[in-house]
């Protein structure tokens, strides 16, 4: 019964001829514009995750404490609410980390009547402060230390960045979400061309005993098919995208969000896309069975 | 099987009310060959109708193989009309399958078993002569081989009962002949066929019981 069913929706794909190309070819146009910007998407989100692991706030110190004493700075520092960890850096550690900086230029460091760095406590916030008010926060609770000179940090590029992942994600949603409508509607035209061509085996089916599930299950799975055909091939474009340009942005990527490559979508996502696609088609096909009988 | 208790059938065109069928009562039994005849508009195919329950009444009682039809559910339905098998003047082969996959369609259609499909369809063909153009398209057909292999199509089932509305009604008379001839073999073999005409001369010969309608009403029940 099953392969008669599913015999019939191949069928009835045939007949809607090139109103079903058109649903698959939208179909495959708006899974593959949501994916394109899911990609993007994904791979920001990994960018502004490793950047807020990297947010680093910097309380400069009046004054090198002694010996003795950095230690229990340390400590007591350790305790403020949003510190995740702290590390002491004097000003002989200051100096030395310039020198490395410098490279080939640090004798100049040498020209120095004296060392002119302050010593400083590089702060590793945790993650309820790597937010930008939760930095801000954090900035004002170490500036009332009374060791502090001056405190340097916030999270607000990082934000900056979140926000432009979630615009784009947006933007891909919207135009995912337009083109889908099209689509659906596309899908919902053929299965109606569909419905006008087999009316005589409809008649017929019925006039033998036919059961309802059995009239509309080809119909319904002649949908699902649109739109499992469309997800295929909106994957298939995404793949062979990422596989053209990726490798080609590399590159610029690590330069400028700090990721090593450009990740493709999870399997999750991706069934996510095909499930999409399959419910998609299948309403269209539904949809044209309910305005017939309606 | 069957029996009809004073059936009506009205159609309203407009604010006129026409009756299609009035006061129609009348039993058939199981294994009876029954020819229903009359003038074109006489009510037989509004009554055919009402028996595999494509319509509803308008007034009365229908029950047809255990079926009380008027309070019958739609999920019903389709569990009656597997015992019946109905032919039409026009055939209504399905153009783009053979004759063969005509008559398989509806098993396949009910889900029988494929190994089953093929014993059955060739059968079914053997009983209306039509073996030999089993991989003929309707096109191919001469309107005789067509109204055959809609028999086979209605049989293929072997359902208890058999309406049959005009199925000579674009023969000539040979291939009336042959119509009639499976019709008959087929009565014989225990279905209960109910055959509709308008042609007086064709039910005249056939000296089956004969039950004429005329303006919806049963004039005469003889034979």
């Amino acid at each position: 019964m099953l392969g008669f069913l599913i015999g019939e929706a191949f069928r009835d794909l045939r007949r809607a001829g090139r109103v079903a190309v058109s649903a698959i070819v939208l179909i495959t146009l708006s899974l593959a514009a949501l994916g394109g910007f899911w990609l993007v998407s994904s791979n920001l989100e990994r960018a502004v995750a490793k950047w807020r692991e990297r947010v680093r706030i910097i309380v400069y110190l009046k004054r090198e404490p002694p010996a003795g004493e950095a230690a229990a700075l340390v400590e007591r520092v350790q305790g403020v609410p949003g510190v995740a960890g702290v590390l002491y850096i004097s000003k002989a550690d200051a100096l030395a980390s310039l020198k490395t900086v410098l490279g080939k230029d640090a004798s100049v460091v040498a020209q120095l009547p004296s060392n002119p760095l302050p010593a400083s406590l590089e702060i590793t916030p945790a993650a309820v402060a790597a937010t930008p008010e939760g930095a801000r926060v954090l900035v004002e609770r170490l500036a009332s230390l009374p060791e502090a000179e001056e405190v340097a940090g916030s999270a607000d590029w990082v934000e900056r960045l979140s926000q432009w992942q979630r615009l784009l994600t947006t933007i891909g949603l919207g135009i995912g979400a337009v083109l889908a409508i099209a689509a659906f509607l596309t899908v919902a035209t053929a299965t109606t061309l569909i419905l006008h061509a087999r009316r005589r085996e409809t008649e017929i089916m019925r006039l033998v005993g036919a059961t309802e599930m059995t009239i509309r299950l080809p119909l319904l799975l002649q949908g699902m098919l649109q739109g499992l055909l469309g997800a295929v091939l909106a994957l298939t474009a995404l793949v062979a995208t990422h596989g053209l340009v990726a490798p080609r942005l590399a590159p610029l990527v690590s330069l400028t969000l700090g990721l090593p490559e450009i990740a493709f979508l999870p399997p999750l996502n991706l069934a996510v896309l095909l499930l999409a696609g399959t419910l998609l088609g299948g309403l269209g096909g539904c949809l044209a069975r309910a305005g017939r009988e309606a | 099987m069957i029996e009809l208790h004073r059936v009506w059938k009205v159609y309203s065109v407009g604010p006129v009310k026409v009756p299609a069928l009035s006061d129609v009562s009348f039993r058939i039994a199981k294994g009876e060959f029954v020819v229903l005849t009359g003038a074109s508009g006489a009510g037989k195919t509004t009554l055919l109708r009402l028996l595999y329950r494509d319509d509803l009444p308008s007034e009365g009682d229908i029950e047809v193989l255990g079926y009380d039809l008027v309070p019958l559910r739609r999920s019903r339905v389709a569990a009656l009309r597997r015992s019946i098998g109905v032919v039409f003047q026009d055939a209504k082969l399905l153009p783009v399958r053979t004759v063969y996959e005509n008559v398989a369609f509806v098993l396949r259609v009910l889900g029988t078993p494929r190994r089953e499909i093929t014993q059955r369809v060739f059968d079914a063909l053997r009983v209306v002569g039509l073996s030999a153009r089993a991989q003929a398209y309707p096109a191919q057909l001469s309107q005789g081989e067509a109204q055959r292999a809609s028999l086979a199509r209605a049989i293929v089932r072997k359902p208890p009962l058999l309406l049959a509305d005009e199925p000579t009604g674009n023969l000539d008379d040979a291939m009336e002949a042959e119509i009639i001839d499976v019709l008959k073999d087929i009565g014989g073999g225990g279905t209960t066929v109910v055959l509709a005409t308008h042609q007086a001369r064709l039910a005249a010969s056939l000296r089956r019981r004969t039950i004429t309608l005329e303006g919806g009403r049963v004039v005469k029940d003889e034979g």
